[in-house]
């Protein structure tokens, strides 16, 4: 196994809700991110999966330095980088770096995509004018890109080439990690096959690790060692992928395969769902207890224990490498529900 | 096959740019099923959604329909008086698209836009207007339907403002419903819920449905029959099982082979290389003919037609259609296979 590179420990990211402008007063907190302990290894891709407000985003943004954690702290080799200033912090910063889902949001639309990849290098002052040359130029060619893109406008790229921009000025500083949210999410599946590739042969050429966080449970499996399943601003559950897709033992783990539309037909007509109730709550007010109990469709089977009321579960080691904040994990695993999903999931393969 | 419900045949749409024109939809032929579900699978630009907007006569501006027909209760939509096809949209077709935001109106509250559906094509009074949107509401899934007809679309999730499009949708009890992208806004767990919804009330009232989506999942669960667009065109077009069992279509093999699946081993995703052609200058031949690991001469030169193959069900519009052995997971399509320009053509000195 090899070392940890990044470690998340007891992180809770609060976002106050303010109400008026003249009189800004605090309403609430929308508690994004609460309570997660994660580490990242070197070399290896962590997904991350999560429906919207599960908190995976700001998880993701906050690693890399984009929003201030309220509490809990983000080790990268053992230095904590959410409190570091000045100069150790930039240092910290450049092994951090983010893809985001909408390559065009960050690229400046007047600049060439050149000086877009270039903005990292000057920042941390990197080489002289022709060596930042160079290296953009050899940037573009490693995300598959010719030189002779160098001098076009983003508008002038399709979106997969954006996306290639956008991986390229991510990797110019020779980061450690990428946080990669939901970075192929609004491709079309023949460029997202493309991009996925272009993100493994990535890793394995720079010894890159990934923190991949999308949606989209099958892609997330394609391209993860290990996977985290987010809930309402806590983690559900973590697992080596192959497991949490084989035995999952989140009851809500269990539900989002069961609802992910499998490309088969046989299977789709033979398929029972779990059709979870209602919306996700809002992550400003989480239920008490454990925060799914809300929709969970196991403890309905157990006959209403009281314990998912007033108890929050917390994450806990299951086995080797597997951990899951459930008070009934085992009873999950075992379910027939849990069974019929797991065989359907992955459709006649 | 009993007479379709709607027949499109050979629509051409194209949208005049201040720069040029983009040939959005180059001849599309489809035919719906009553109470059937066709699917229109895609990638962004292959046409679909312009195709169901012209189907409804509301193209954005620049766009115009320069040639075909829409066939739908005996008559070409296409030939309409503006006021006819007003009642025709909303009572005998209807549409959900993927942002029920921009359908909604943002400063009425739901329950009243729901009446005010109803009372656009049907004498009756207020009262009765509401107890129907009490009904439909309740049919959508809403709990406590009577609170909620004074919500504002705001307030409500994406999950739920999708319900109430629905229900908005099939109040008049339509014979087609058109849902474009409708759940690709919403989570996965919100979607299943949607999507179950969706075919229910289709099957209740009897509609058929023509679904455009990109994902082939979805695809697989909801379509009857699938058609598979590119370039402003049906390549293929086959009942949804044998469409997934045995496609013929290089580019429809090429999708296959491109989704992330779960479970079994993973194996490498083989990607169609290159990328969709510039729709305002289309090539001569094939369009798909730079990307595809299948191509012969022939290609270069000429835009093959929809025609039947493996059995009358099963449309293909290929010069040289994928083997069933060549199209076997995992396979790499073929070694050392580039994309590339027609011959003749030379990349631009750029």
């Amino acid at each position: 196994m090899s070392a940890t590179l990044l470690s998340v420990e007891a992180l809770r990211v609060h976002i106050p809700v303010t109400r008026g402008v003249v009189l800004r007063r605090t309403t609430g907190v929308v508690r994004a991110v609460d309570g997660v302990t994660l580490d990242v290894r070197e070399g290896e891709t962590l997904g991350l999966v999560g429906e919207s407000g599960s908190g995976k985003t700001t998880l993701g943004r906050a690693i890399v330095g984009l929003v201030p954690p309220t509490a809990g702290s983000i080790r990268l080799r053992g230095v904590e980088v959410s409190t570091l200033s000045g100069r150790g912090a930039r240092r910290a910063r450049s092994e951090l770096q983010m893809v985001f889902q909408d390559p065009f949001a960050s690229l400046d639309p007047r600049w060439p995509i050149a000086r877009s990849v270039e903005e990292p290098l000057r920042l941390h002052r990197a080489g002289d004018r022709r060596e930042r040359r160079e290296r953009v130029l050899e940037l573009l060619e490693l995300v598959g890109l010719s030189r002779r893109m160098a001098d076009r406008y983003p508008h002038e790229l399709s979106g997969g080439q954006r996306q290639r921009v956008g991986l390229a000025r991510a990797l110019a500083l020779r980061p450690a990690l990428v946080v990669a949210d939901e970075a192929v999410s609004a491709l079309d599946v023949s460029i997202q096959a493309q991009i996925l590739n272009l993100l493994q042969r990535l890793q394995e050429e720079l010894g890159l690790a990934y923190l991949f966080i999308a949606h989209d449970l099958a892609v997330v499996h394609q391209i993860s060692d290990r996977i985290a399943v987010m809930y309402l601003g806590q983690i559900v559950e973590l697992s080596p992928g192959v497991d949490l897709y084989r035995e999952p033992m989140h009851p809500y783990t269990v539900s989002l395969l069961s609802a992910n539309p499998v490309p088969d037909p046989s299977v789709e007509a033979a398929r029972e769902r779990i059709v979870l109730p209602g919306d996700p709550p809002s992550a400003a007010a989480p239920p008490p207890g454990c925060r799914f109990h809300t929709r969970c469709w196991l403890r309905e089977r157990l006959g209403d224990p009281e314990i998912c009321r007033t108890l929050e579960p917390l994450l806990r080691e299951v086995g080797p490498g597997r951990s899951v904040a459930c008070h009934f994990a085992d009873e999950a695993a075992a379910s027939p529900v849990t069974r019929r999903a797991v065989d359907l999931a992955g459709g006649r393969a | 096959m009993r007479q379709p419900v709607l027949s499109v045949r050979d629509l051409v749409v194209r949208f005049s740019t201040g720069r040029g024109v983009v040939h959005a939809v180059n001849g599309v032929s489809l035919d719906v099923e009553p109470g059937g579900t066709l699917g229109l699978v895609g990638e962004s630009g292959s046409g679909k959604s312009v195709t169901s907007l012209a189907i409804m006569r509301l193209l954005p501006r620049g766009g115009r329909v320069v040639s075909g027909q829409v066939w739908f209760g005996g008559r070409d939509l296409l030939r309409l008086s503006a006021a006819e096809m007003r009642s025709v949209r909303g009572r005998e077709i209807a549409m959900i698209l993927q942002d029920p935001q921009s359908s909604l109106n943002p400063v009425l509250p739901v329950g009243e836009q729901i009446e005010e559906a109803i009372r656009a094509h049907e004498r009756v009074s207020r009262p009765a207007a509401r107890a129907r949107a009490v009904e439909l509401l309740g049919a959508v899934g809403i709990a406590r339907p009577e609170e909620q007809l004074g919500r504002f679309p705001h307030q409500l999730s994406g999950g739920m403002r999708q319900r109430v499009m629905i229900a908005i949708a099939l109040a008049l009890r339509p014979t087609l419903l058109i849902a474009d992208e409708p759940t690709t806004a919403l989570d996965v767990t919100v979607q299943a819920q949607v999507l179950e919804l969706l075919r229910d009330l289709t099957d209740e009232v009897g509609a058929a449905v023509v679904l455009i989506s990109h994902d082939l999942g979805i695809m697989a669960r909801m379509a009857g029959r699938i058609a598979v667009m590119y370039a402003g065109r049906v390549v293929e077009s086959a009942p949804t099982e044998e469409l997934f069992a045995r496609p013929r279509h290089p580019y429809t093999v090429g999708l296959l082979r491109s989704i992330p699946r779960i479970g079994g081993a993973r194996r490498a995703l083989v990607p169609i290389e290159g990328s969709p052609p510039d729709l305002e200058r289309l090539p001569e031949g094939c369009p798909f003919a730079p990307r595809c690991a299948w191509r012969i001469e022939a290609c270069w030169t000429q835009n093959p037609s929809l025609a039947t193959d493996d059995g009358p069900a099963h449309l293909v519009a290929c010069h040289d259609p994928a083997e069933p052995e060549e199209v076997g997971p995992g396979r790499p399509i073929r070694p050392g296979f580039a994309p590339a320009p027609p011959p003749g053509i030379r990349a631009g000195v750029a």
